[in-house]
Parts: structure tokens; sequence; C-alpha cells
């Protein structure tokens, strides 16, 4: 009972924070509703037994990404950044349709789906979601996918210092 | 193949009696919410900062959708790959980032639409 | 060792031809002379050399076959590179590599003036050659090669002159009328490989009465294609049209190759193929007739023509529509007898009539020509011998020889007699036109204003031989004397395997002669009444007839009616096919494709807009397409 309370209302601030993102005009403001998304499915992680990832979620996405974020929001500035009237106004349209389009999509195959046991209450699940299971998880079945991911973090940050050189250059430095 | 087959596979993977609780079915619903706003939003943003943003919903609807699954099967596998995607969206930010400062550098509009070099 | 020599006879002119072609520079003159007059000469030393060997051995052992080696060795074909020597192909070997000697000989002082001097006797060398083997060949095979080369020979030389436009267009009118008699030849070819399978004299000689059948469709078939291929080499009606043209010419040329030996290659094929057009008396009938009709058309043009040369060659065409007659009714020998003596009179008339035309500085119209017996006297009683001898007149060549042809056609049934008739109204034409040459060149007054320069008597290589030639043009006809010896038509007999044994009976002959000569003799006196005894007769009579007048002029418009019937429509279907399909069939088809690709490129460029929106929204349609898809087949 409880659980589905709580469900509910990380879902409807999920969306709702989701919502505020894509409209928001302002990147810092837009930034912050990001924030508030990213925590609600935090709980939902909660809820789904994963609390390794959901810590993850909180320290990583929220706490790094976010804030890096910020500081590049920071250092625009306050030029104004303003959406002038859109030139292809036409994609707006086909935006709508395709997200109406897909959204129906989406419930009717939930609603329809004969994947045993998915519109059931959840059964109950074994340990899957602690920091042991997953490093099992990892050094056991997907060495290979843990080392590739450590290598494309190695190459953004490369990436991310020649970039910096470059704009550095660009300012005058050396 | 019909999806029937499957349920032998989904009774193995739980432990007890289904428990009052909240049904896949939602959770998935929830990720595809998300994932339509992101795309919303990724089509109409012309700042690339915000187009960014708009992105970190679509990872996070996928990450939802795996978590959830993972604890469908009862399995650890899609905790893994939901860590492995909050990775790479580190570096996407990352670099993506860094493009949106050199372009600030060069003194261009930050705008999307305006940014089309790649014309061809 | 007959072998030996054939080959070497065949090899020599073109030995002398590679060395001459391949001379670094332009050799020497002394040394063009050496090889261009040495090598012909010795092949007919060596072809002597060969008549005499045969002369010695029986008549029936006159048979030699020079194989080289296996050519073609097919299913159903095999063809040898070999030479056949027998009496026939001797004696056309000894005329041609003979009086070619005596004609390159003239040859080097006639062509002093040209600058490209080795390229002549290199020419010419590959004539003989070419020739040669025409006559020596074995087979059917070599002998359509060796038609085909000396086509191209004649070409070459016809175009001697390439900077004028009349040569090469003559040059190209040769060729094209020839290629149609080769068109003729190598379909009789293909029937003979067809019927009796093999292309080798002996073989389909021997197997021809029974493989072809006598007076089967197929043996009619095969001789008048292969007199296609006759008329055309041998410029016969309608395939005549070239060899006046082809005066173009150097004057040697036209002695050696329009006159003694390439033209009467038809007249040998027939003779050589006497069992085929035995097989098939229909076609031979067609021969004789058309043989007559070209003699009688080609002596009322010559009446009228002014160009010294172009009189000749019509000349050559009347003479030669004899010998074809002589051919198709079946008197062999007879042609036979007439083209050696024709080889004889005919080089002499062009070589001499060559010596006016070198002293007068290329002056070839009877109009500007007159009274040249005072300046020329070599040249003049070389003239006299050949239009003696032409016209018919005893004890001259021309005389024996045309008159056996006549004596034996009355003794060719009803066709016979009236092509005899035909053949003698012809003889009279021809002393007249003959005569006319003679008078209106060597006699009477000098054209007005004298002459630029005086003409000069030539030297000893243009006065030798014509001089050797006009005392075989004078007692050449003494080889058969009818009804006291006649050792040519012994020569020729082995070789004629279907003799129809067409014998000219004493009385016959009487008759022949006796009319033919007053013929003649009246034809000289009337054209001595017109062309001398009053030098303004011709001018008066010339106003007579002149719609005839025009018409002969005009060589009867063949040259016109071909024009419009034939080369106009081939014009226009060129220029339908240049301008209507080549430009917008082919051109366009390309054009267009290409002009489609670059369309197609730039209509798809719109998709590369560069913007990513864009490229997001394909994307998101693409997944909406692909799960409408999925979720209606997975149920």
């Amino acid at each position: 009972m409880g659980e589905r309370i709580v469900f509910t209302i990380a879902a409807a601030s999920a969306l709702s924070f989701g919502t505020l993102v894509v409209t928001l005009k302002e990147p810092f403001r837009a930034t912050v509703a990001l924030i508030g998304t990213l925590l609600s499915v935090a709980v939902l992680f909660l809820l789904l037994a994963a609390p390794f990832v959901a810590a993850i979620q909180v320290i990583v996405y929220a706490g790094a990404i976010v804030v890096l974020f910020l500081f590049v929001i920071a250092y625009l500035g306050e030029r104004p950044i303003v959406e002038i009237g859109d030139r292809l106004g036409r994609y707006q349209a086909f935006a709508w349709l395709a997200v109406i389009g897909l959204a129906i999509q989406g419930f009717v195959v939930l609603a329809t789906t004969q994947l045993p046991g998915v519109r059931d209450d959840p059964k109950q699940v074994g340990d899957i979601g602690s920091p042991e299971a997953i490093g099992r998880s990892f050094i056991d079945d997907y060495i290979v996918a843990f080392e590739a991911t450590s290598l494309a973090l190695l190459v953004a940050a490369v990436g991310a210092v020649m970039l910096a050189k470059r704009a550095v250059k660009s300012e005058g430095g050396r | 193949m019909s999806l029937a087959s499957l349920a032998p596979l989904v009774d193995a993977a739980a432990v007890g009696d289904p428990q009052e609780g909240v049904p896949l079915a939602l959770y998935l619903a929830v990720s595809g919410g998300l994932f339509l706003l992101g795309l919303l939003g990724v089509l109409t943003r012309r700042n690339p900062l915000l187009l960014f943003l708009a992105v970190e919903l679509l990872l996070n609807s996928a990450n939802l959708a795996l978590v959830g699954f993972s604890r469908y099967w009862n399995v650890t596998d899609g905790h893994v790959f939901a860590l492995v995607v909050m990775v790479v969206a580190a570096a996407e930010v990352v670099i993506g980032l860094g493009l949106v400062v050199a372009v600030f550098r060069q003194r261009l509009a930050l705008d999307v639409d305006q940014m089309s070099s790649m014309k061809g | 060792m007959i072998s030996v020599l054939a080959w070497l006879v065949l090899g020599l002119p073109l030995l002398g031809c590679v060395i001459l072609s391949l001379w670094p520079g332009e050799p020497d003159r002394r040394i063009t002379r050496v090889i261009g007059v040495g090598f012909p000469a010795a092949a007919f030393v060596l072809t002597a050399i060969i008549f005499v060997t045969l002369l010695g051995r029986d008549a029936e052992d006159r048979l030699e076959i020079a194989t080289l080696w296996n050519w073609v060795q097919s299913d159903g074909l095999s063809i040898d590179l070999a030479l056949q020597i027998d009496p026939l192909s001797v004696l056309m070997m000894l005329v041609v590599t003979g009086v070619g000697s005596l004609i390159v000989l003239y040859s080097t002082e006639y062509m002093e003036h040209d600058r490209d001097y080795r390229r002549f006797f290199a020419e010419m060398g590959f004539f003989l050659f070419a020739m040669l083997l025409l006559v020596e060949a074995a087979n059917f095979f070599f002998l359509i090669v060796g038609w085909g080369l000396v086509g191209l020979a004649s070409y070459l030389l016809i175009g001697y002159y390439y900077d004028r436009p009349s040569a090469v267009a003559a040059a190209k009118k040769a060729f094209v009328v020839n290629v149609i008699g080769d068109i003729g030849m190598v379909i009789a070819a293909f029937i003979l490989v067809r019927e009796l399978g093999t292309l080798d004299y002996g073989e389909v000689f021997a197997t021809a009465p029974e493989g072809l059948g006598a007076e089967t469709g197929v043996a009619t078939a095969v001789a008048l294609l292969l007199f296609v291929g006759a008329a055309a080499k041998s410029a016969q009606i309608p395939l005549h049209t070239w060899l006046p043209d082809a005066m173009e010419g150097p004057t040697p040329v036209s002695a050696l190759i329009h006159a003694a030996t390439m033209v009467t290659a038809g007249v040998y094929m027939i003779v050589r193929c006497n069992v085929l057009y035995e097989l098939a008396p229909y076609a031979g009938d067609l021969v004789a007739i058309v043989g007559a009709a070209t003699l009688l058309m080609a002596a009322t043009i010559a009446l009228v023509q002014v160009d010294i040369k172009r009189v000749l060659a019509w000349s050559t065409v009347s003479q030669i529509g004899y010998m074809i007659m002589g051919a198709g009714l079946g008197a062999y020998d007879s042609s036979m007898f007439h083209f050696l003596t024709h080889a004889f009179f005919k080089a002499l008339l062009f070589l001499a009539v060559g010596i006016a035309i070198h002293a007068l500085a290329g002056e070839q119209s009877l109009d500007r020509m007159g009274g040249l017996r005072r300046h020329l006297r070599l040249t003049h009683a070389a003239v006299l011998v050949g239009c003696l001898s032409i016209a018919g007149i005893p004890p001259f060549s021309g005389f024996f020889s045309k008159d056996e042809i006549l004596a034996t056609a009355l003794d060719a049934g009803t066709l016979g007699t009236v092509l005899a008739i035909v053949g003698l109204v012809g003889a009279g034409l021809t002393a007249f036109y003959m005569f006319r040459l003679f008078f209106r060149a060597f006699w009477g007054p000098e054209p007005e204003g004298g002459y630029a320069h005086a003409p000069h008597n030539p030297g000893m290589a243009m006065s030798a031989p014509v001089a050797v030639l006009a005392v075989l043009a004078a007692v050449g006809g003494l080889l058969q004397i009818p009804g006291v010896w006649h050792p040519l038509k012994d020569w020729l007999e082995p070789t004629l395997l279907a003799d129809p044994g067409l014998e000219a009976t004493t009385g016959g002959e009487l008759i022949v002669s006796i009319v033919s000569v007053a013929l003649a003799i009246v034809a000289i006196g009337l054209a001595y009444w017109i062309f001398v005894a009053d030098p303004e007769r011709r001018l008066r009579l010339a106003g007579a007839a002149t719609g005839t007048r025009a018409l002969l002029t005009d060589q009867y418009r063949f040259d016109e009616v071909y024009e419009e019937a034939l080369i106009q429509p081939g014009r226009d279907l060129g220029d339908t096919l240049t301008n209507g399909v080549e430009r917008y069939g082919v051109q366009g088809t390309m054009e267009g494709v290409v002009r489609g690709v670059i369309d197609t490129g730039r209509g798809l460029r719109v998709v590369q807009s560069g913007l990513v929106r864009g490229y997001v929204f394909a994307m998101v349609a693409g997944v909406v397409a692909v799960g409408v898809i999925f979720s209606l087949v997975m149920r």
C-alpha cells in the first residue's frame, strides 16, 4: 500500500519536472528542473529494489553531470539566449504528431501485451541490487563492458582536454 | 514466438508469491512518458544546452526501463547496463558541453539550427 | 624445284616492296630503281625458267602444286597455303612479271619529277605480289585474298596523287565497287564450302559435276556470284563505273593495272573455273551477253571522249568485254589469246600515250593536241602499231585474237552468232575511235598557239619498253594462226577441263576476217576523212546529233543513276542517323542518364540539411514506423 503511494508521488513528480525541463526557457531553471527529475527517478529506483543504482544516480547524475551543466551555464554568462521565432515551425507540428502517435502506441502495447505478469503485482525478488551483486555481475559476466566503459571515459576526458586546449588558444592563451 | 511461452521463465524468476505493489506496466508507462517528454524537447529546443537536458531525460527513461525489467526477470543485468548508460551519459555531456563552449568562444550564435556546416 | 621458283616469283616483288617501305628516310633514287625494277625483273626471269621447264615436260605432266603449310584445318574445311603451277597460271605469271617489269622500267623515267619516288615503286611491287598471288593461288581462298589485295593496291595507286581530291574520290570509288565484287566471290566460296566441303581447285573441279549438279540452281548461283566478282574487277556493266575514273592515277599505273593485268583477273577466273561455267550454261550465256553489251556500250562512249587516257580506258572496258564474251560462250583459249595480245598492245598504247603526256608536261586533252608526229617520231610509230593492232588489221596481233573469238562464237549456237555480229560492230567502232585518237593527237595541225615547250623525246628507260611492246604487239598474233598452228591452245589444254570444244570453222574464220577487216578499213578511212582531210569538218559535224553526243559524253549517265538511286539515299540515311538517332537517341540517352543521376543527387541532397533537428525528426519517424510494424507483427 505504501509502495503504491510513494510510487504515485514519485511518478507524478518525475513527469512534472520532466515537463518543466522541456518547457522552461532559461537554462538555469531548466537544469534545476532536471535535478528534480533525477531525484524522482532515484526514488523510483529504490522502489524497484535497486539501491546501488539509485545512489549512483544521485551521486553521478545529479551530483556531477548537473553540476557540470551549471558550471557551463555560469561560464556562458548572462547573454540572453532567446529562442527567436522557429524557422522550422513544421517540426513542431510533426514533433507533436510523433509524440502523440508514440504515446498512443505505447499505451496500446502496455494494455494488450501478452508478456505474462506485466500488469500483475510484482513477485518477490532476491538480492539483485546490492553493490555485491552488481560487482559480481560486472566481474563475472560483463568484464568486457566494464573495461570498455572505462575506455570510453578516457576518450571523453582526452577529448575534453583537446577542446579546452583549443579554446584556450582562441582566447589568446598558450 | 508467442509471449505466453515466456511464462515459465517468469515463474522461475520470482521467489515468492505476488505481493501487493506496482505492476511493471506502470513503471514502463512512466519510462515511456519521460521518453516522450525528452523527445519533444529534442525536437523543439534550439538552444543546445536545453537540447542536452532533454537528452538526459531520454537516457533516464531508458535507465528506468532497464531497472524495471531487471526486477521483473529477477536479474542484475539491467542494473549493470543502467550503470554503463550513466557512464556514457557522462562522457557525452562532457564532450557536448565542450562543443557548446567552443561554439560560444567563436562568438557564434548558440542556435542548433545555425550549426549546419555539415550540410551536404 | 618449280615449287621453290614459284614461291620466289611470288615473294620477290613483295620483298622489294618491304625493303623500300622500311628503308629509313628517302633512299637514293638509284637504289629505288634497282630494287623497284630489279626484283620484278628477277621474278620474270624465274617465271621464264618455270615456263621452259614445263615446256620440257609432257602435256599431262605440267601441273605442280607447291604447298607451304596447312593454313586452316577445321572440321569440314582444310585450306593450304599453296600455289598451283599449271599452264594457265604460268601464262598469267609471264604476262604479269614480263609486262610488269617493262612498265616499272618505264616508270623510272616517267616518275622522275615525283617526290614520292620510293612510294610508287613500293606500291607497284605490292601490286605485283598481290596479282601473282591471285593467279598462282591453288584454292579459292587465296584467290579471294589476292583479289582483295589487288583491290587495295589499285586503291593505293589510283590515289597516288593523294592531294588531288579527284584522285582520292576515284580511288574510293574503285575500292567500293570492287568490294561489291568481293562480296559476290565470298558468297560463292561459302556455297562451295557448303556443297563440296573444299576450296581447293583440284578438288572443287573434280567434285563439282556431282556435288553441284549440271544446270542446277546451285551451280548457276555459284557461277553468277563469281561473275559478280569478275564484273567488278574487270569493269563490266553495271560495275564498270570505276575504271574511267581510275585514270587519275599515273600513266604507268593505268598501263599495268587497268589495262594489262588487274582488270583481266575476271577473265582469268572465269577461264580457271571453266568447269563451273560449263555446269551452268545459263550463267555462261548471261556472262557472254553482259560482255557483249559492255563491249558495245564502251565503244560508243569512247567515240566522244576528249581526255586521251579516258579513250584508252573505255577501250579497255570494251576489249575486256570481248574476252568476257568469249569466256562466257566457252571459247576459253580464244579469250586468253586476246588477253595476251591486249596486254601487249594496250600497255603499248598507254605507255606511248604516256610519253606524249609526259612530253607535253601533263596535257591530256585531245583538244590541245595535234601534229605530234613531227616531234615524237618513235612514239608516233608505236601508237600507230598499237592502233592497227587494236583495230584488227592483219598481220598485227589484235586481228588474230579478236577474230578468233568472233569466229569461235559463230560455233556457239544462235546466241553466239548474234553476239559475234555485235562484236563485229564493236570492232568497227573500235577502229574508228582509236584512229580518231591517233589522227587528232599525232596528225593534223598543232593546237592554237603551238606548244608551250617543244615536246621532247624520252630517254632510254621510256623508249625501250615501248619498243619491246611494239614488237610484241606486232608479232604476238602469230601465236595462233587459225588452221595452221595453235600452240597457245595446246598449251592451255590441260587446264581447260570442261572445254566445250568450240571450233572455228574455216568458213566462219574467212567471213569474220573479211568483214572485220573491211569494217576496220572503212572506219579508218572515215576517221581520216573527218579528222585529217579537212580540219574544220570535225567541228561542223560535231554539231549534229547533240542529244546522242551528250548522252555518250556523260557515259550513259550511269554515275548519275547510281548517285541518285544508291548513294544519295545512303547519305540521307547517314544524315538521319546522325541528326536523329545519334543526337537524340544515343547522345540523348547518355545525357539523359547523366542528367537523371545529377538531378537525383541534387534532389536527395535536400535531406542532408545539416540541421540536427531534421535528423532527429527523421529518426523518430523511423522509430514510429518500425514500432507500428512490430506491433502489427508481434501479437
